[in-house]
C-alpha cells in the first residue's frame, strides 16, 4: 500500500512516496519554478542516486506528470506501475470552519476549498491546482486533503473569537484559525508516547518554531488555543514576520509613511521580526552566530524572540491551569539549544528544569531535554507533517474500502 | 487499478517526448497562455508596465529605439524598485528576481519570441504605425500585438498590419504598478479570441480589472482626466486660485490621490498636451483645446517629474520638494 503525499505551492510541488506497511519513504523530491522554461526537478529515491534536471514545466499538470515519470523511471523509479499507488494526500493550508478533519476529495470538497480562497489567497489556489493536476494525470485516483487549520478547530469560542464587532465574524468569518496544526498534532502524540502516559490526561504546550512560528496549548490531546490567528502573522515573533503588535500601529504607519495596503502587508510579513531588529538576517543560526561575536542588535533580536515565546508559554500554562509537557519542534525548535535554554531558564517557576547536557546534544530523534526530576517534561520532537498526511490518507482510503465492501453500508 | 487511465503507463517511455507533447496539448486546450511579453518603448509607461509584468512573474523583453533610451529606462526601473524596498513593499531578493525577468533587447526582431507585445512609444500615429508594420512582419500571426495608446485609433494601427485580428488596445494607467484597472480596446477587426485571451490575461494573470471600451479617442479614462487637467490649467490662468490650492481642494475634496497639477506632472505635460491635441483634432470641440499654460510649459521643457519641474518641483526620486 503506497501513498503519494503532495504539497503544492503556487510555483512548486514537494512530494514523498510512502510505503504504509512500515511507513518508510520510498522517494521524495520537489519541482521548483513551475511556470518557467527552467523548472528544476529534484528526485531522491531512498536507495540509489538522485536526479536533478532543468526543463520547461509550464503548469502543475505537467509537474505532476513529471513526478510520476520519475517514480516509474527505469533507473530512478521506485514503483513498477502507477497502480501501486493507492491514493494521493495533499496538504491544504486553510480549511476554514468547514473542515475539522482530513477528508477524501470530491466535487463538494473542491468547491469548499475554493470558497476559502479569500482566507488563504496564496495557498489554497495552489493546493487546488495540485489536486486538479493529480486528477488530470490519474483520473479516479482517490485523493485526500489534510488541513493546517483542522487540528485547531477544537478551540472554544472564547479562544477563537476576536473582540471586534461580531458582524465581521458573521460576514467574513474573521476569527482565529491557527496553523501548523498537523505538526502540533504529530509532536503532541509523539511526546505522549515518549512519556508513556495517555494524552487525555496531559496538559501540553507545543512550540513549532521554524520560518513561521506558532505555539499551541493542548489539553487532553485537543488544541484549546494557538498563537496564529486569521493569518500566520499573529502570535510569536518570527524570522521576518512581526507577530503580535498593537493593531493601531497599522493605520498609524500607513498614514505617517503613506503606505498602501500591499506595502504595509509586505512590511509586516517580510521586513519585520528578527530581520528588522538584527538589521541583517531573519535566520536564527546567523543571529546566534553574530550574537556570540558580540553583535548587540543580534542579541536584542534573540532576546525579543525568546521573551515573546516565553510569554506565550506562561499564558498557555495559565489557560490550562497547569503544564505537564513542553515540546519544541521545527527548524529552530529542533536545532537551537540556545533558544530552548533561554526560554526554559525563565520557566523554573512552572517546574521546568532543563538538563543542560541533554539540551546540547544534537540528534535527529525525539528526545527528553528536561532533568529527570523536572516536574514539567521538556522534549524535542522532530516534526513530520508528511507522515500524518500519509497516515490520514491511508486511513480514509481504507475506511472507504471497508465501507464499500460491506453490504450493510451500501444500503444507506 | 481500474481507475488508472491506460495511457498513464506510457509515462515511463520517452520522458522528453511526453513533456514536449503535453506542452503542446496544454496550448491546445486553454488557448494561448501568455508568459513572455515584449514591451516596445522604455519611456514612463514602458518602464512601469515592464516592472509590473516582471513583478507578476512574467518574462519581459524590453526594447527602445536607442541603447541610451533603453539603459535609461532600465535604470529608472531599478530606481523604482529601490523606492519600493524603502517602502517595505519588496525585499532585495525580490528586486533581483524582478530585474532578472526583464531582458533588454536591441531590435524588434527579437520580439518574435514573445506571446504578446505591448507597444508603449509616444503618441505619434506614424511612428506607431511603423512599429506595428515591423512587429507584424517579425511576429508569427498568433502573437498578440497590443498598443498602450490612449487616444489614437486602434483600427488605424491595425490597418498597418497584415493580421489586424490580433491587434488590440491595452491602455494601462500610470502608475501601471499600482493602478489595477486597464482599458481593453477592440478595434474594428480585433478577433473574439484575441480579446478573450487578453481579458483573461489582464484579469487572471495581472489581477487587474479590465474595462471593455469601444474605439473612441481618449476612451474613458484619458478623455475625462485630460479635460480635468485642462480645466484646472484654465482656472490657474484665470487667477482663480494657486496651483497648490487647486490641487489641495480636489485632493481632499474629492478623494483624489493627487490633484490635477501633480497628476499632470506625473503623467508628463507633453503627454497630456499630445492627448488633448489628438482629441481636439478628432472631436473638433473647443473644450479639448490644450490650455495655453500647458503648452507654454511644454515649450519651456518643463515637463513634470521626469524633468524635475512641472507645476511643482521634484527630486530625483520623483518626490515633491
Amino acid at each position: 500500500m503506497k501513498i503519494l503525499v503532495i504539497n503544492a505551492g503556487s510555483s512548486s510541488i514537494k512530494y514523498q512516496l510512502y510505503n504504509m506497511k512500515d511507513e518508510s519513504v520510498l522517494a521524495s523530491g520537489r519541482v521548483e519554478r513551475i511556470g518557467t522554461e527552467s523548472a528544476i526537478v529534484t528526485h531522491e529515491p531512498a536507495a540509489g542516486p538522485g536526479v536533478r534536471e532543468v526543463s520547461g514545466i509550464l503548469d502543475h499538470v505537467t509537474a505532476v506528470r513529471r513526478v510520476l515519470d520519475l517514480l516509474l523511471h527505469r533507473e530512478h523509479g521506485v514503483v513498477a506501475s502507477i497502480a501501486e499507488i493507492e491514493a494521493v494526500g495533499h496538504r491544504v493550508v486553510h480549511g476554514g470552519e468547514t473542515f475539522k478533519a482530513s477528508v477524501l476529495v470530491d466535487d463538494e470538497v473542491k468547491r469548499s476549498i475554493r470558497d476559502l480562497f479569500d482566507l488563504a489567497p496564496l495557498h489554497n489556489p495552489a493546493a487546488l491546482m495540485g489536486i486538479n493536476a493529480v486528477e488530470q494525470n490519474m483520473p479516479n485516483m482517490p485523493q485526500a486533503v489534510v488541513f493546517d487549520t483542522a487540528f485547531h478547530q477544537t478551540m472554544p469560542r472564547h479562544a477563537y473569537l476576536y473582540p471586534i464587532p461580531m458582524a465581521l465574524y458573521r460576514r467574513h468569518k474573521i476569527r482565529r484559525y491557527g496553523f501548523h496544526g498537523t505538526s502540533h498534532f504529530y509532536v503532541s502524540e509523539r511526546a505522549a508516547e515518549m512519556i508513556g502516559r495517555p494524552i487525555a490526561e496531559l496538559k501540553m504546550i507545543t512550540c513549532h518554531i521554524g520560518n513561521g512560528a506558532s505555539c499551541t496549548a493542548i489539553q487532553g490531546g485537543k488544541s484549546i488555543d494557538t498563537s496564529m490567528g486569521l493569518t500566520p502573522l499573529e502570535g510569536l515573533m518570527m524570522g521576518t514576520r512581526s507577530g503580535d503588535i498593537d493593531p493601531a500601529v497599522v493605520p498609524f504607519v500607513m498614514s505617517k509613511e503613506e503606505l498602501t495596503l500591499g506595502e504595509v502587508n509586505s512590511m509586516l510579513n517580510k521586513h519585520s521580526g528578527m530581520l528588522a531588529i538584527s538589521g541583517f538576517s531573519g535566520d536564527m543560526r546567523e543571529i546566534v552566530e553574530a550574537m556570540e561575536d558580540g553583535d548587540r542588535n543580534a542579541k536584542l533580536a534573540f532576546d525579543m524572540f525568546c521573551y515573546r515565546l516565553r510569554k506565550y508559554v506562561g499564558a498557555y500554562a495559565a489557560a490550562m491551569n497547569g503544564l505537564d509537557v513542553l515540546v519544541f519542534t521545527a527548524g529552530i525548535g529542533e536545532n537551537s539549544a540556545h533558544v530552548r535554554k533561554a526560554v526554559c531558564e525563565g520557566l523554573t517557576f512552572l517546574g521546568v528544569q532543563l538538563d543542560e547536557t541533554a539540551n546540547q546534544r544534537h540528534s535527529k530523534d525525539a528526545r527528553f531535554i528536561s532533568a529527570p526530576d523536572s516536574r514539567v517534561k521538556v522534549l524535542v520532537v522532530p516534526t513530520n507533517e508528511e507522515l500524518i498526511i500519509a497516515r490520514d490518507t491511508f486511513r480514509l482510503v481504507s475506511e472507504r474500502k471497508a465501507a464499500g465492501d460491506s453490504p450493510v453500508s451500501r444500503g444507506q | 487499478m481500474e481507475g488508472v487511465r491506460p495511457d498513464a503507463f506510457f509515462f515511463v517511455i520517452g520522458i522528453g517526448i511526453m513533456v514536449e507533447k503535453s506542452h503542446y496539448q496544454i496550448k491546445q486546450v486553454i488557448g494561448l497562455t501568455i508568459r513572455k511579453v515584449g514591451v516596445v518603448g522604455a519611456g514612463t509607461m514602458g518602464q512601469g508596465i515592464s516592472e509590473m509584468l516582471a513583478f507578476k512573474g512574467l518574462d519581459v523583453l524590453l526594447t527602445d529605439r536607442s541603447e541610451q533610451h533603453l539603459n535609461h529606462g532600465l535604470r529608472q526601473i531599478e530606481q523604482s524598485l529601490d523606492k519600493q524596498i524603502e517602502k517595505w513593499a519588496l525585499t532585495k531578493a525580490e528586486k533581483k528576481l524582478i530585474l532578472g525577468r526583464i531582458r533588454p533587447v536591441g531590435s524588434l526582431e527579437e520580439m518574435a519570441d514573445c506571446d504578446m507585445v505591448i507597444e508603449t512609444i509616444s503618441e505619434d500615429l506614424n511612428l506607431k504605425k511603423q512599429v506595428f508594420t515591423e512587429l507584424d512582419r517579425v511576429c508569427g500571426p498568433d502573437i498578440i500585438l497590443a498598443s498602450n495608446t490612449s487616444t489614437l485609433s486602434l483600427t488605424e494601427l491595425a490597418g498597418a498590419t497584415a493580421y489586424p485580428e490580433r491587434v488590440i488596445g491595452l491602455h494601462f494607467i500610470y502608475p501601471a504598478f499600482k493602478v489595477d484597472v486597464v482599458e481593453l480596446i477592440r478595434g474594428l477587426k480585433t478577433s473574439d479570441e484575441t480579446f478573450e485571451t487578453v481579458r483573461r490575461f489582464v484579469e487572471n494573470t495581472l489581477n487587474k480589472q479590465g474595462i471593455m471600451v469601444y474605439e473612441s479617442p481618449g476612451f474613458v479614462t484619458s478623455r475625462l482626466i485630460c479635460l480635468f487637467i485642462n480645466e484646472a490649467a484654465n482656472l490657474l490662468q484665470e487667477g482663480v486660485a494657486t496651483a497648490e490650492d487647486i490641487d489641495r481642494a480636489m485632493r481632499i475634496g474629492y478623494s483624489f490621490k493627487h490633484g490635477p497639477f501633480e497628476m499632470a506632472d506625473r503623467f508628463g505635460l507633453d503627454s497630456v498636451v499630445a492627448a488633448l491635441e489628438q482629441m481636439f483634432r478628432e472631436y473638433g470641440e473647443l473644450k479639448y483645446r490644450p490650455s495655453v499654460v500647458l503648452k507654454k510649459m511644454v515649450r519651456a521643457g518643463q515637463l513634470g517629474v521626469k524633468t524635475g519641474e512641472g507645476f511643482f518641483k521634484y527630486d530625483e526620486d520623483g518626490d515633491r520638494i
